[in-house]
């Protein structure tokens, strides 16, 4: 069933290579939050404890519908960015891109998968989303586009966590999602700041700023 | 074999009843009441009593076209399991067949299209071959992982394996049966890929085609491309047939169920979504392809 899940988290990865808005970019991210929140869930039925669905609610939470209302009110609202990702690298050629990874993280995956204990599926799903949230930075313009790229590749390390050690500290978790959650704040107050003074929202216009 | 026919026959008979259910849903939901559920019908009868016309500039081509089109949809349409019922054609490799059919049905279309000399023909003509070759992969790697996953090359055997039992086959499934929806809208021409009511000659793909044809010949493409439709529909509607059930009717009844899920899925999608540049029509072909090349990525790792 895990690895049914993974499936349906790579299948979120490759539709962001389809799409080109940045709401459909949003919107992935929310389903990613909510497929990490079951597969965090899905080992807990059989141990019923308060304190260890503590994590999956957390991360339900913030990622799901904090992080998400953020960007949607404080950012997209406020500075009006237009709809579309205006990347500078053809969108079909991006989703060429990420297949080809995909397969090389999964082939690669497997190999590796002969030698260690990791649980090749988990481990390839988890690879590819930070290896994707990666090449969102690299090939939007957009800033608003790079969080929400950031926030992907958190979510792949998040997986890695899980996918790696099935127990992971308790405080750690706790302390990425903080990470997270400061993270985009600063994001979205960096560019709040940055607008104000450059009325800029891509990095070309950053070329501009010096001191 | 004796069902196997008469229910093909009804399978033939009920495509131009498919787009008429299609059509009529799509005008209630925009609030319109909408033409007849038989109006198809009454379209090909009237086109049957119409003279065919021939440019002066058709060569034999475009008199060959529209039948070999029409045969190999007929033929392809045999290999596809309808309800419960076996196909009236079966072997191991028929996959193949049935891709090759449509492929030999679009070549003809493409050529006849050509052949007339329009030029408005044969810009439909370079996009509906550009489509295709981004559509052909999607059905490649689905059934190609199916049969890969089940370990048999024919369509029956395929869909027979298709058991519920298994989460993992379910979700497999189901997502495979999301890339070949995108194909059926593709290959169809509908909503998302190609607005079926546009009058526009520059925004068409499939209809531009078939400016040109008149009579029997249009006839032939029109109900051609109902039976397309259908067979896709069916096609589609396989993935979700819970074969195990032993009972022709019940099974029976359970595809007309599931055909009319899927023309209610079509209508909605219709409805709601506008359509796509022409531009971003491949990344979403790919998309769906790409769903196929995960299957085969991710079940060749279950074994292990």
């Amino acid at each position: 069933m895990e690895n049914v899940l993974n499936i349906l988290f790579c299948l979120t990865l490759l539709y962001l290579g389809t799409t080109t808005r940045i709401m459909a970019y949003l919107n992935v991210f929310v389903t990613q939050g909510i497929l990490l929140f079951v597969i965090l869930i899905l080992p807990l039925f059989n141990k019923f404890s308060a304190y260890t669905f503590i994590l999956p609610v957390m991360i339900l939470a913030v990622k799901a519908v904090l992080i998400p209302i953020f960007i949607k009110r404080k950012i997209m609202l406020e500075l009006e960015v237009r709809k579309s990702i205006e990347s500078d690298f053809q969108q079909f050629n991006f989703l060429l891109l990420c297949v080809f990874t995909m397969i090389t993280v999964f082939v690669s995956a497997n190999m590796l998968a002969k030698y260690t204990l990791i649980d090749s599926i988990p481990f390839a799903a988890a690879f590819s989303t930070i290896i994707i949230g990666l090449y969102i930075i690299i090939f939007r313009k957009k800033l608003i586009v790079h969080v929400i790229g950031f926030l992907v590749m958190e979510n792949g390390i998040f997986l890695l966590g899980v996918s790696i050690a099935s127990e992971m500290p308790f405080l750690i978790e706790l302390i990425s999602l903080l990470d997270i959650f400061v993270a985009v704040f600063l994001m979205g107050i960096a560019i709040n700041k940055i607008s104000s003074t450059f009325a800029v929202d891509d990095i070309t216009g950053l070329d501009e700023l010096k001191d | 074999m004796l069902t196997s026919i008469l229910i093909y026959i009804f399978f033939l008979a009920s495509a131009p009843l498919f787009i008429g259910v299609v059509n009529k849903l799509k005008s209630r939901l925009t609030g319109r009441t909408g033409p007849s559920l038989f109006q198809p019908y009454y379209d090909l009868r009237r086109l049957l009593r119409k003279e065919t016309i021939y440019a002066t500039s058709a060569s034999i081509i475009s008199r060959i076209a529209p039948v070999i089109g029409f045969v190999s949809l007929l033929f392809a349409g045999m290999i596809l399991p309808i309800g419960f019922y076996k196909p009236l054609i079966s072997f191991d490799g028929d996959i193949i067949l049935f891709a090759y059919l449509f492929g030999l049905a679009r070549f003809f279309q493409i050529l006849g299209a050509m052949d007339i000399g329009s030029s408005f023909e044969g810009m439909g003509a370079a996009r509906e071959a550009t489509f295709a070759v981004f559509a052909e992969p999607i059905y490649f790697f689905t059934l190609g992982s199916l049969a890969f996953i089940f370990g048999c090359t024919s369509m029956y055997e395929i869909f027979h394996s298709i058991s519920l039992n298994n989460p993992a086959f379910l979700v497999f499934i189901s997502v495979a049966s999301i890339s070949v929806f995108f194909l059926m809208i593709t290959e169809t021409s509908r909503m998302p890929v190609d607005d079926p009511n546009t009058h526009l000659e520059l925004t068409m793909i499939h209809e531009v085609m078939i400016l040109d044809n008149s009579g029997l010949d249009l006839f032939l493409y029109q109900y051609t491309s109902y039976l397309k439709i259908l067979i896709y529909a069916t096609f589609t509607s396989n993935f979700f047939n819970p074969f195990n059930v032993q009972n022709h009717y019940l099974g029976f009844s359970i595809y007309i169920m599931i055909i009319f899920i899927l023309i209610v899925n079509l209508v909605w999608i219709e409805t709601m979504m506008g359509r796509f540049k022409l531009k971003s029509i491949p990344q979403y072909l790919l998309f769906a392809a790409s769903i196929g090349i995960l299957n085969i990525l991710v079940y060749s790792f279950f074994n292990k």
